[in-house]
């Protein structure tokens, strides 16, 4: 077999070799034989009549021997696809019509097959990813839920300690500011806080130096750090001498210990790397770590499970059991990849269906052009076939002829999907994406292509099934091109894609009117002539609240001697932003019925919402007097003080340990904390003064959290941000800002997923909308052009041109009108699924429907027109006189 | 020339192989070389000799290289391979049997049943 192939392999690859050898070989065995026909006392004329009389059709033995290659069958696809090219080629309309089409089509599903591709089918870049997980929590009961949920401290040690099974590491969700001084000059950086084995479980090897031991991973262990490779090169100058050195991060002194290798990228993502130190105590006490884990050689995912489960049940504290009577748990775990993108998954999935959607519009579209240009064919076909060309002959000829353009479209439609992709990449914001590179590799390709066969089949099926019956008298004989039948399916053609294209557009503008309605909420405050920077207090030098005062002070006093500020504040969160979640409060009321609260929590400086201009509708705003020895004071929002004072006034009642609340604001949009949901909501907000906050939670406060400094302007201010950070200079000289950003900016990165979403849905519809636009024009196009016999006796018989364009446009008319009406029952079913992705608009949303209705109208009768139009310039003389 | 028999189907590979299997040849050679080794009783059609080469060269059976031949000009050469050696044993070997059991068969005189 192996032997064969090659053999066929060899004849193919140079089969300019083959043909030249078995010509020569063949001429000498004639001449030979002819020279012992000479010998043998035969005239040289006649004893070469004789050697090619008994060699035999020279031709035909050169057949029989590539046929013994295996060659033939080559030679006659090569035969019939260098036909099927000239035939395109001919019909240059007609195939970049359709090349054009596909392109667009396989373009936009190889780019969004590469992000599925890469998101869930591809494993992590790790070594053995199969052996990688997460933990899952799957809760029954009336507040249940199936996901991986974080850890608290006591959890973690009895992962660490009672689960054999596996390698377990923990790291901080995400990662978090932190300053590096590295020579003169303080850096801002992302740091992230890991366990010892959490590198080993990435099976990840520093480039230089070790990973964390567990000794450092002690709580009030050694103080190290791991860089990331970008960070050595760029901070250190990619100096090996750095190893073992001490660093000053976070005000503190901090070993290096390792970098890791060029590339290798963490779930995190982060410039540095600290060890975590967990214990159940601080942070701790709450689910604030995520874990992640290796199965150990030999061990099994089920043996794994069972310990998680018998270990996790030993707790003190089952926080899944709490507000959730007789609710059942169970942990198991799932491949890390799984995990990790699951944040990503349905988005993903929808615009996967959105691009199949895409293609089956355009399948529908090829195929109504293919189906003319058969019916055009028909002639030709009916003398093929009187010629005595079998249907199978002809049949293989078209379908030849589709494969061909699916090639070619395929071809141009992987460029098009690489340019597509890269300009979706450009638009992801950075770290968007968990570890993973998006390319287009040899399963994307695969993909491509099979999409463009499948293609050439969905296309090519209905026009093939068609010319089944071309009946040879008829189609001799009569000059009719098209038969009513093919009209008839075109239409029904036309009406499918409009119906998808009713979805699509529909599915798009109802994202749009989320994203609209997210957008222009009521802010609440003002969002105008503000500018904020976000500074890393997760420092040694400001865990004092001494410190913190003197910082605080200094810096936003600062701030107010520049040009044209109006105020000043510092907020450990902003609007937009997630903030803090408090959840042991109580309420301690005149009635004593001590009600529990989870609510955020956001300490701020006195002029806090006077920078913002946020309204106190009620009671008293912050002042300088709030002290950490005077009265403590919160300020509540509206939705806290309707959620549990009920309309009665809270003022002057006591919250937690002895706080009085002392004001009410106004409802800011915020980034959801307490229930996850909407990307913005109004939650419960409790505003406290930073000189109030519990002095020994501030140093795990600001590792989560940097707080923002804002400052109002009444106008532009030339070189503003240049001046906050001088400003902030005058009060620690090695305290760098993050960066600066508007309100808009805050609100934009919110709302990324949407944008996102808006974006590229959108680009679908846009393209749906274009595709069925050109299918409508070819529609009627083709109409007018085979009834230019038909208008031209009716206009001399007295039809006037208004008359014919009414009805030529009338079938179009009809079919865009069914598509129109299928595509709304269509929609009252699909739509239902997007209910999970929609704010501040109802699946059911006349004003999208109208206005999907009113584009897709418009788009049509312009399609429908153009052509129609053609129509007028239609001589009924000269179409008489070609009668 | 004497009385010539037609090839019984499925023989002429055999041949080719018997013949190549004594010397490298040419086609032409291999044509002359089956006339010689049967006596001239068996006659080959020209026509299919050539693609039974190819196709017993596709098969990996004999191998083809260029050489010069007798009169100095270029010529295909075909050798038996070890593959080939092998196939020429088993089809004698089989042919050998058959040929026994059919006049066997047909040599049966009325006694003998």
């Amino acid at each position: 077999m192996l032997a064969r192939l090659r053999s066929l392999f060899r004849a193919l690859a140079s089969r300019r070799d083959f043909e030249a050898g078995m010509t020569e070989e063949l001429r000498f065995h004639i001449e030979q034989y002819t020279e012992d026909l000479v010998r043998s006392g035969i005239s040289l004329e006649e004893a070469r009549r004789r050697a090619r009389l008994e060699f035999g059709g020279i031709d035909n033995v050169k057949g029989d021997c590539r046929e013994a290659r295996g060659l033939l069958i080559f030679d006659e696809l090569g035969r019939e696809f260098h036909y099927a090219a000239r035939q395109l080629w001919c019909n240059p309309g007609f195939t970049v019509t359709v090349a054009l089409t596909l392109a667009l089509s396989i373009g936009a599903n190889t780019a969004i097959f590469s992000m599925v591709n890469a998101l869930l089918l591809k494993n992590l870049p790790y070594a053995h990813p199969e052996r990688m997980g997460a933990i899952y929590t799957r809760v029954t009961g009336p507040r249940g839920y199936d996901e991986r949920h974080n850890l608290a401290g006591e959890q973690w040690e009895l992962l660490r300690d009672n689960v054999p099974a596996l390698i377990s590491a923990v790291s901080t969700r995400g990662t978090s500011g932190v300053n590096l001084q590295a020579g003169s000059q303080a850096q801002y950086l992302h740091a992230a806080r890991i366990s010892a084995h959490y590198l080993d479980v990435l099976a990840l090897q520093p480039t230089l130096g070790r990973n964390f031991s567990e000794d450092e991973d002690r709580p009030h262990g050694p103080k190290t750090a791991i860089l990331s490779y970008s960070l050595w090169r760029n901070a250190f100058g990619s100096n090996p001498a750095v190893l073992g050195q001490s660093i000053l991060l976070k005000g503190e002194p901090y070993t290096v210990i390792g970098v890791l290798p060029e590339g290798a990228a963490t779930p995190l993502n982060a410039d540095l790397y600290t060890a975590l130190q967990a214990s159940r105590e601080g942070e701790g006490t709450g689910t604030n770590f995520e874990a992640s884990v290796r199965l150990r050689a030999g061990a099994t995912w089920q043996e794994a499970d069972a310990e998680i489960s018998r270990a996790w049940s030993l707790r003190t504290d089952r926080y899944e059991l709490k507000d959730n009577p007789g609710a059942q748990v169970k942990y198991y775990c799932v491949p890390l990849q799984k995990a990790e993108t699951a944040r990503l998954r349905p988005q993903v999935l929808t615009l996967m269906l959105a691009a199949g959607l895409i293609l089956l519009i355009a399948c529908a579209n090829l195929a109504g052009l293919t189906l003319v240009r058969m019916m055009r064919r028909t002639p030709e076909v009916a003398t093929r076939l009187a010629l005595g060309a079998s249907r199978w002959q002809i049949q293989k000829q078209f379908w030849i002829e589709n494969l061909l353009l699916a090639l070619v479209g395929g071809a141009v439609g992987t460029g098009v999907g690489f340019v597509a992709l890269r300009s979706l990449l450009l638009l992801l914001p950075e770290h968007f994406l968990p570890a993973v590179r998006v390319s287009l590799d040899g399963r994307v390709l695969a993909f491509t292509l099979a999409v463009s066969l499948l293609t050439s089949i969905l296309f090519g099926m209905l026009p093939a099934l068609a010319t089944r019956q071309v009946d040879l008298r008829s189609s001799m004989s009569s000059r009719a091109i098209a038969g009513s039948g093919g009209q008839r399916l075109r239409e029904a053609l036309i009406t499918g894609e409009i119906a998808l294209t009713v979805v699509l557009l529909a599915a798009s503008g109802l994202l749009v009117r989320t994203l609209i309605h997210l957008e222009t909420l009521p802010p609440g405050f003002n969002p105008n002539g503000v500018m904020a920077g976000k500074a890393s207090l997760d420092d040694a030098r400001f865990h004092s609240p001494a410190a913190l005062r003197k910082l605080m002070d200094e810096s936003t006093a600062a701030m107010r001697q520049i040009p044209g500020v109006q105020n000043v504040a510092v907020g450990l969160s902003l609007p937009y932003e997630r903030s803090l979640i408090n959840g042991g409060l109580t309420i301690s009321d005149s009635t004593g019925t001590g009600q529990q609260v989870e609510t955020d929590e956001i300490y701020v400086t006195p002029g806090y919402f006077e920078a913002l201009q946020i309204p106190v509708l009620m009671g008293r705003s912050f002042t300088e007097r709030d002290g950490p020895d005077a009265q403590h004071v919160a300020i509540i929002n509206q939705t806290f003080a309707r959620k549990f004072f009920h309309g009665a006034n809270p003022i002057g009642h006591y919250v937690g340990r002895n706080i009085l609340i002392v004001g009410v604001v106004k409802d800011v949009p915020v980034a959801p904390g307490v229930d996850p949901g909407a990307p913005l909501t109004g939650e419960q907000s409790m505003y406290i003064p930073y000189t109030q906050a519990d002095a020994s939670s501030l140093p795990l406060l600001h590792g989560w959290f940097q707080p923002s400094w804002i400052v109002r302007t009444d106008g532009p201010v030339a070189g503003l941000t240049a001046q906050m950070q001088r400003a902030l200079a005058s009060a620690d000289p090695n305290l760098p800002f993050s960066g600066f950003y508007s309100m808009r900016d805050l609100l934009a990165k919110t709302l990324t997923m949407q944008r996102v979403e808006v974006a590229l849905l959108g680009a679908m519809a846009a393209l749906a909308l274009l595709l069925s636009a050109v299918g409508i024009f070819a529609l009627v196009a083709n109409i007018v052009a085979q009834s230019t016999r038909e208008i031209g006796i009716r206009m001399a018989l007295g039809s006037t041109v208004r008359q014919m364009m009414i009805h030529i446009a009338r079938t179009g008319v009809g079919a865009s009108a069914l598509g129109l009406v299928l595509g709304l029952i269509l929609c009252a079913g699909a739509l239902r699924a997007m209910r999970s992705v929609l704010y501040g608009v109802g699946v059911y949303d006349a004003l999208t429907i109208l206005v999907v209705l009113l584009t897709l109208s418009a788009a049509a009768l312009l399609a429908i027109t153009l052509p129609t139009l053609k129509v007028a310039r239609i001589d009924p003389a000269r179409t008489l006189r070609e009668e | 020339m004497g009385k010539t028999a037609d090839l019984l189907p499925g023989t002429l590979d055999m041949l080719i192989l018997k013949a190549v299997s004594l010397k490298p040849l040419h086609g032409y050679g291999v044509l002359l070389r089956i006339r010689q080794i049967s006596r001239a009783a068996l006659e080959i059609p020209q026509g299919s000799l050539y693609p039974a080469l190819y196709r017993l060269e596709h098969q990996g059976l004999i191998a083809a290289d260029w050489g010069q031949s007798d009169n100095n000009r270029r010529a295909k050469y075909y050798t038996l391979t070890t593959a080939g050696q092998r196939r020429l044993r088993e089809e004698t070997a089989g042919w050998n049997r058959l040929v026994s059991a059919i006049s066997a068969a047909l040599n049966t005189t009325s006694e003998e049943v």
